[in-house]
């Protein structure tokens, strides 16, 4: 097993090589740049032409990567032209936050999702089956950004019973990590139920009733775990959208994350911290990658490691 | 198994059940306060990056409204864009407007206890000269110098009768603060009314009172700026008492803050207006007559009457009336069959499109019902929504046929948006008059106000005759405050200062 990971995570260098280079690319791509953000549409050509060349962005393209790629090999990302502070800093200080919101909502969607795609899985074509699937649908179809705002005016404002933004207590977590799991926990749920749904047709589930097994113990002790593993893979895929996700949610609650962040980095053109921000998320989602193939072998050891992806 | 079974459900159900606990305690109730006793709670609309006035940022709204809280300027601006001492107890100009002196009041103190000095003052300004910010573009070659402890003295390269309000967003820092030291603007040390307790850039500045400030430390704790870039998010913080001050409130929400009986609402005439440039370097647009008849193609006042009825008056000037150098010019008016024939005559290309470039989407409506109007006589426009960085490109490089800005002026001088962005040296918008330059130039210079005002009125006309541009509205802001907070006043720049305010209790 450990020849594998160190495998995995030796191309998992490859990757990130890769990832480090093509944002390097598409932020210098995209039209506008960082001197005329900074100083706005007040300043003339001088100005820009100045903050521009004290910025290093007046060099050739080439340089500027050769620099960037030596400096990423250092692990340093320079510092944001915005925030005055290295840009790799500002992003680790964000992480903690998007991370707590990314967790709650994956642990909110796998719980309620998995439960709600067992019992409509049990039964396909019940009524069960039917409100589960119905439910799912419409989760899945609601923008996360209306969602929000829905579920501010409702907690917030109507009942008063949540705080509508910021961060600090956990009941600022509640309307924010909910708001991100619902099209996550439709997703599992929808996938939990054709999952259980064909495995309860399996020659060994019907054995394990001629065992005299309740419907209940053949559900969770038998139908349940080979039913998981497309959910493993449906996570540990999930982490990049729930990234995508996170970023409207950190606007709509002024959540204190890497999303709002990064948009605002976008926005700002500020290079170093989108090129900070985008390695380490790609390197997070890499990992869950890793962690989900981990958990295949763990969940069936019919499936080798080294077979995975 | 189902050991391992109800392990993990155990698991699950520790990982849930602070989420599902918070649910439950530690709620916030309505038309409460988010803050405590004697604390302002403010959600802002755009982020503070820097504390830094005379850095890249320092002409960004997020860091004027910051530094107005922490640091102190010569001049400052009132309400009605009147200026005031705030460093500076007096100053004149010599007869030419070429040399001003400032006397400085005296026993002002820094947030550490240093006495504010002459050399704080000069050292202050070589910094935001060195630096190069877009507020250094203000004193172009000017020099300052300090005559003692208590005067200074600010020599421009020409006549500079705007000196004073161009100097409303020129701040002093102690002068040993290196011309770059992103240190100590992380914890600033000022003579404002406030001192900095913790910053997170882009997220929350949390102020303190100046006990040092000259003027008595201000009455409230705390004042908490936060960013909440959401609208909507912004406008429920404010009716739960999570939020106690929000500005930039759009119309259409207006209605349901004014019945809140926990709210005072207010909106403030501004010194921003809704500017809407031709190209006059693009060949449809390059005659006068044919801009005109834009201008009167589209109905501006019904526009402005159902997207901004409290927010929104039909303007009569490029710059606003609190601006000094505001005069009245004869409305534009609403005629589209008038308009029609007048780009036939004068043989415009109605098969053409023109591009209608803007930024940000609270503009939207404005400007669809801006192209609306003009499709009713043919005129095509291609309506480009830009993201503010390709926006402020393309509007630098002359990269559009007409484009819309909501210009404001944080000086109150029209000498910082007439003076500066008409001349044919600024190549803002193709337009180039040599005697329009001519009084821009005397009005810059003139240090007698009343002939400045008359020259601007004349400059003002040209401008407005010629139509330069079409400036449809003059903008007011909305305010709206929780009522147990006495003393706040809105801003005209929505920069609004809270030294004044106080909390009342319960």
């Amino acid at each position: 097993m450990i020849r594998v990971i160190v495998k995995r995570l030796l191309v998992g260098l490859l990757v990130m090589w890769g990832a480090a280079s093509l944002i390097f690319l598409i932020v210098r791509v995209a039209p506008g740049d960082p001197a005329t953000i900074l100083l706005g549409p007040d300043a003339d050509p001088e100005q820009i032409a100045e903050l521009t060349a004290r910025l290093g962005l007046d060099q050739p393209k080439l340089t500027q990567y050769a620099h960037y790629l030596a400096d990423v090999a250092r692990f340093d990302f320079g510092e944001s032209y915005r925030l005055g502070r290295p840009a790799m800093s500002e992003v680790l200080e964000r992480l903690p936050a998007t991370a707590e919101l990314m967790l709650s909502s994956t642990a909110i969607a796998v719980v309620f999702g998995v439960t709600l795609g067992l019992l409509a899985g049990a039964r396909p074509g019940r009524l069960v089956d039917r409100v589960v699937s119905a439910s799912t649908i419409a989760l899945q179809s609601f923008p996360t950004f209306w969602v929000g705002i829905m579920l501010i005016l409702v907690f917030a404002l109507w009942l008063g019973v949540l705080p509508s933004a910021d961060a600090g207590t956990p009941a600022h977590l509640v309307l924010p990590a909910v708001t991100l799991a619902l099209p996550f926990t439709a997703t599992v749920a929808r996938l939990t139920r054709t999952s259980v749904a064909e495995t309860m047709r399996e020659p060994y589930i019907q054995t394990a009733r001629s065992k005299g097994l309740t419907e209940p113990q053949v559900l969770i002790g038998h139908a349940l775990r080979n039913s998981l593993i497309p959910v493993v893979t449906i996570v540990g895929l999930h982490m990049g959208g729930l990234m995508g996700g996170a970023v409207i949610v950190e606007n709509v609650f002024a959540w204190p994350g890497l999303g709002s962040l990064v948009v605002d980095a976008v926005a700002s053109r500020d290079y170093e911290v989108v090129q900070a921000a985008t390695f380490l998320i790609a390197g997070i989602v890499m990992l869950f990658n890793l962690v989900a193939d981990l958990l295949y072998s763990r969940l069936d050891p019919r499936i080798k490691l080294d077979t995975v992806s | 198994m189902f050991r391992a079974l109800r392990s993990r459900a155990l698991t699950a159900m520790i990982i849930l059940a602070p989420v599902a606990l918070a649910g439950c305690t530690d709620a916030t109730t309505g038309n409460g306060s988010g803050s405590g006793s004697g604390e302002i709670t403010v959600a802002g609309t755009y982020p503070i990056e820097s504390l830094d006035p005379h850095g890249p940022q320092g002409g960004g709204t997020g860091t004027q409204l910051a530094a107005r809280e922490l640091f102190s300027r010569l001049v400052r601006p009132k309400a009605d864009g009147t200026l005031e001492g705030d460093l500076a107890t007096e100053w004149k100009p010599d007869a030419t407007a070429t040399q001003w002196t400032f006397t400085l009041r005296e026993g002002v103190t820094f947030s550490d206890g240093k006495a504010v000095t002459g050399a704080d003052v000069v050292a202050s300004f070589k910094r935001l000269i060195d630096n190069k910010g877009t507020n250094a573009a203000n004193f172009p070659g000017y020099t300052m110098t300090a005559t003692s402890d208590s005067e200074v003295v600010l020599k421009a390269t020409k006549p500079d009768a705007a000196v004073p309000g161009k100097l409303a967003t020129f701040y002093v820092v102690p002068a040993s603060v290196a011309t770059t030291d992103a240190a100590f603007f992380q914890k600033p040390v000022g003579s404002g009314p406030f001192t900095v307790e913790k910053f997170t850039p882009s997220q929350t500045l949390t102020l303190v009172p100046n006990k040092n400030y000259y003027a008595g430390a201000p009455k409230v704790t705390r004042v908490t700026i936060r960013k909440m870039p959401e609208l909507a998010a912004r406008l429920t913080a404010l009716r739960t008492g999570e939020a106690d001050v929000i500005w930039g409130i759009p119309d259409d929400q207006l209605g349901q803050l004014q019945s809140d009986s926990n709210l005072t609402v207010e909106t403030v005439p501004s010194t921003a207006v809704f500017t809407m440039w031709f190209n006059s370097s693009t060949p449809a647009l390059r005659d006068a007559a044919v801009r005109r008849a834009l201008w009167q193609a589209v109905d501006f006042q019904t526009i402005i009457k159902q997207l901004y009825p409290q927010t929104g008056g039909l303007s009569d000037a490029p710059v606003s009336p609190i601006t000094l150098g505001y005069v009245a010019q004869q409305p534009v008016t609403y005629d589209p069959d008038a308009a029609k024939a007048a780009l036939t005559a004068a043989g415009f290309d109605f098969s053409k499109k023109l591009r209608l470039q803007f930024a940000n989407a609270e503009f939207r409506q404005f400007n669809q019902a801006v192209v609306s109007d003009l499709a009713k006589i043919g005129v095509q426009i291609d309506l480009l929504e830009k993201e503010q960085a390709v926006f402020t490109k393309d509007l630098l490089a002359l990269n559009w046929d007409i484009n819309f800005q909501q210009l404001s002026n944080p000086t109150f001088d029209a000498a910082n948006t007439l003076g500066r962005l008409y001349p044919c040296a600024a190549k803002r918008n193709g337009y180039c008059n040599p005697q329009l330059d001519q009084l821009l130039s005397a009005a810059g210079s003139s240090p007698d106000q009343a002939e400045r005002v008359k020259l601007y009125g004349q400059a003002s006309q040209i401008i407005w005759q010629d139509a330069v541009g079409m400036f449809p509205m003059a903008v007011k802001y909305a305010y709206a405050w929780n009522k147990r907070l006495e003393g706040f006043t809105p801003d005209p720049n929505g920069l609004p200062d809270f030294s004044t305010a106080q909390v009342r209790s319960s």
